[in-house]
């Protein structure tokens, strides 16, 4: 039986993240990843936010291979034939440090498990966890095909369905509720393409996002990031609304809605069919995203065992932002930061590993995941995906269209839509529950 | 028994791309691995070593990934590993290359036996192992599928000898051959063992030695872009083209297949 200091389960960025702040600091770490490499099971939508996270691995972004900063933000809502988008294009976002930056994750996460590599980490791909060792309570190592390899402390950063923090009693087996499917087409042009289509200059990129009847009253939405030669296209959907809202058991079929059908009918949009056309599709990708949010968080800490990342389900998605990776990053580097710290005084039960919660308390993870512990429930509204949308579409469309009738008076126009769509109980339970968010 | 196993890391063959509108591969990024047939030729010796004792060398040159690459053939048996991955080995063409692998196989000194696969898996080109064994005037034979270390030794001479079965397609020739040797083999030979996990650990403790140029004796006039005796004029996937004719009703749609096909000369009448 071999022995490691440390055994991280998943070579994805909040894995990694761990495994090279570990070996930096001189301890021996082993990552394994079930993937043939790093980032085979993996898929983002395609953009890191650089601004929380420069500080926890600094020297590193250099060379890193991001694809364009992003300097417009756009979000459009949607009504069945008609929709409205807001651009915020910001000077502030195109003068360093850039905020944010798009990605196309294949080479991204290969690039940073080279970087763990070269700090002096093995990761291993091609090789499932089975098991952990547990021995008196304690986790003391992992399983792979029989083969039992020893730690001092593991780290679950299997992602978001992390069978490792299950087996250790650190979570219940999944609620669809907490749950969205994301897919993806990476759609390949030259960079002329895209800047001319997009307006953008050499290096800068859009991030877009869209919600309404795109996903038919279904909770979630759309994205379109730009890439330096592709676009990253997809559409998130909460499971639970896809499994149909007679709360359809899980294993019955396939789901009264297709995901593939709702994104075909997205590409055919007409705000999306000119901004893709002549494009050759090169990636077609799925994914499962945590989105339960601050209350949906794991146990994360336990007797030789910390998790990290979507395995601790740390994203947060705000409408107008979907975040991820930043949080990935930054709670593999403070779980290793506990991990050196319990190292100091080889000690690895779960009081001394409760300095990664105090880290994480400190951190921007923690605190943002807490101010907006109300959105996923705000967000699972579905007048925010079917009403909301089309009366603000409708009610433009009014007030542009001009035909052959005389127009009426705009406060008549704007009286209307408000009496027909916002005079209701319902509306004002909305209007109560922003307060939270 | 003495081995040297030389092996060659390859891209991941199955994720090259090639950009439709200029027929480029994309290998940029992409991860390595080793070849078929490198993993077959590191199985059998170390199933000879396992058999009659001694020791397995693994030898690879290449990129600095093969730090992480060669941990497989390591944990797979090999006792040792050189690797040389000097940037002025990676210019050179299959000619330089077979120079870099002799000048190491000679530094290494003590061998019976020198395996690799009979091509790589990504530029198949076949070289190496005829050169080598030209270079370093030992007998070699290519197409493997078989190889039985011989046990039955001349005591008088106490020459070591290997019989193999060589591929010729439409025959099998059985050839025995005294050693040193080299051998070339093919994909038939066996089935190459799955490393577990705690191997892999333990290959990441043995010795792995990095090979300059200085330390195979070898000058910037032998190898690298100034040796080249290849010169590569085009990298391009072949043209493709593709008529994008739909047809919507099943019944008439194969008959018209079958015609445009027979138009096209695919089929004939």
């Amino acid at each position: 039986m071999e022995k490691v200091e440390f055994v991280v389960v998943g070579a994805g960025l909040s894995g990694l993240a761990t495994a090279m702040v570990l070996a930096e600091a001189g301890a021996e770490v082993l990552v394994v990843e079930r993937g043939d490499y790093p980032g085979s099971k993996n898929v983002t939508g395609g953009r890191l936010y650089l601004g929380p996270i420069r500080s926890y691995l600094p020297d590193l972004w250099k060379d890193a291979p991001l694809e364009r900063r992003v300097v417009k933000e756009r979000l459009t809502m949607m009504a069945p034939e008609s929709s409205i988008t807001v651009e915020l294009s910001s000077d502030r976002f195109r003068r360093p440090p850039y905020p944010s930056y798009t990605l196309l994750y294949a080479v991204f996460n290969r690039w940073f498990a080279d970087q763990a590599s070269e700090r002096g980490a093995l990761v291993i791909p091609g090789y499932k966890v089975d098991d952990l060792v547990v021995k008196d309570g304690r986790v003391v190592g992992i399983i792979s095909s029989g083969d039992e390899i020893h730690a001092n402390a593991v780290v679950a950063a299997d992602g978001a369905h992390s069978f490792m923090a299950e087996k250790a009693g650190l979570r219940k087996p999944h609620a669809a509720k907490n749950f969205a499917v994301a897919i993806k087409e990476v759609i390949e042009f030259t960079p002329q393409v895209i800047e001319d289509r997009f307006a953008l200059e050499d290096g800068e990129g859009t991030a877009q996002l869209f919600f309404g009847s795109l996903t038919k009253g279904i909770h979630g939405g759309g994205f379109l990031y730009t890439n330096l030669e592709s676009l990253s296209l997809g559409l998130v959907l909460a499971i639970q609304d896809l499994m149909g809202k007679s709360g359809l058991e899980q294993n019955q079929g396939p789901p009264p809605v297709s995901p593939h059908d709702l994104f075909e009918a997205f590409k055919e949009r007409s705000e999306i069919r000119p901004l893709i056309a002549d494009g050759h599709t090169v990636e077609y990708s799925a994914h499962i995203i945590p989105k339960g949010g601050f209350r949906a968080i794991s146990r994360l800490v336990t007797d030789g065992m910390l998790v990290v990342g979507d395995a601790a389900g740390f994203t947060l998605n705000m409408g107008v932002t979907v975040r991820g990776m930043d949080f990935a990053l930054a709670s593999g580097v403070l779980a290793a930061r506990a991990l050196l710290h319990a190292r100091e005084q080889a000690d690895f039960s779960s009081a001394t590993l409760s300095y990664y919660k105090t880290l994480l308390k400190e951190s921007f993870v923690w605190q943002d995941l807490k101010t907006f512990q109300y959105m996923p429930d705000f967000m699972a509204n579905p007048r925010l995906y079917e009403r909301y949308p089309s009366m603000a579409c409708d009610l433009l469309e009014q007030m542009l269209w001009i035909g052959e009738q005389p127009k009426v008076k705009l406060s008549a126009t704007i009286l209307r839509t408000i009496r027909q769509n916002l005079l209701r109980v319902d509306v004002l339970r909305d209007l109560i529950r922003m307060r939270k968010i | 028994m003495n081995i040297i196993v030389c092996m060659k890391q390859v891209i991941d063959l199955e994720q090259i791309r090639i950009k439709p509108k200029t027929r480029e591969p994309v290998i940029e990024g992409l991860p390595f691995l080793f070849g078929d047939f490198e993993k077959c030729a590191l199985e059998e010796a170390v199933r000879i070593k396992e058999k009659h004792g001694g020791k397995v060398t693994a030898l690879a040159v290449g990129s600095p990934k093969l730090r992480d690459t060669i941990k497989e053939a390591l944990a797979i048996g090999a006792d040792e590993a050189i690797i040389l991955i000097e940037p002025i080995f990676q210019d050179s063409d299959a000619m330089g290359s077979a120079r870099v692998i002799a000048k190491a196989i000679e530094k290494v000194g003590e061998y019976d036996l020198i395996l690799l696969g009979d091509s790589s898996a990504d530029e198949y080109s076949g070289e190496i192992p005829p050169r080598i064994a030209e270079l370093l005037d030992l007998p070699q034979v290519g197409f493997v599928r078989e190889i039985e270390v011989m046990t039955d030794n001349d005591q008088m001479t106490d020459t070591k000898k290997v019989r193999v079965v060589r591929d010729m397609e439409d025959a099998l020739e059985v050839v025995e051959m005294a050693l040193p040797a080299v051998v070339g083999v093919t994909s038939e030979l066996n089935t190459p063992r799955l490393a577990p996990l705690s191997a892999i650990l333990k290959a990441s403790r043995k010795p792995l030695n990095e090979w300059g140029p200085d330390d195979i004796g070898a000058t910037a006039d032998e190898l690298g872009p100034k040796a080249l005796v290849v010169e590569v004029l085009s990298n391009l996937a072949p043209i493709q083209d593709r008529k994008g004719i739909n047809y919507q009703d099943v019944e008439e749609g194969v008959a018209e297949v079958v015609k445009a096909l027979q138009q096209e000369g695919v089929l004939t009448q």
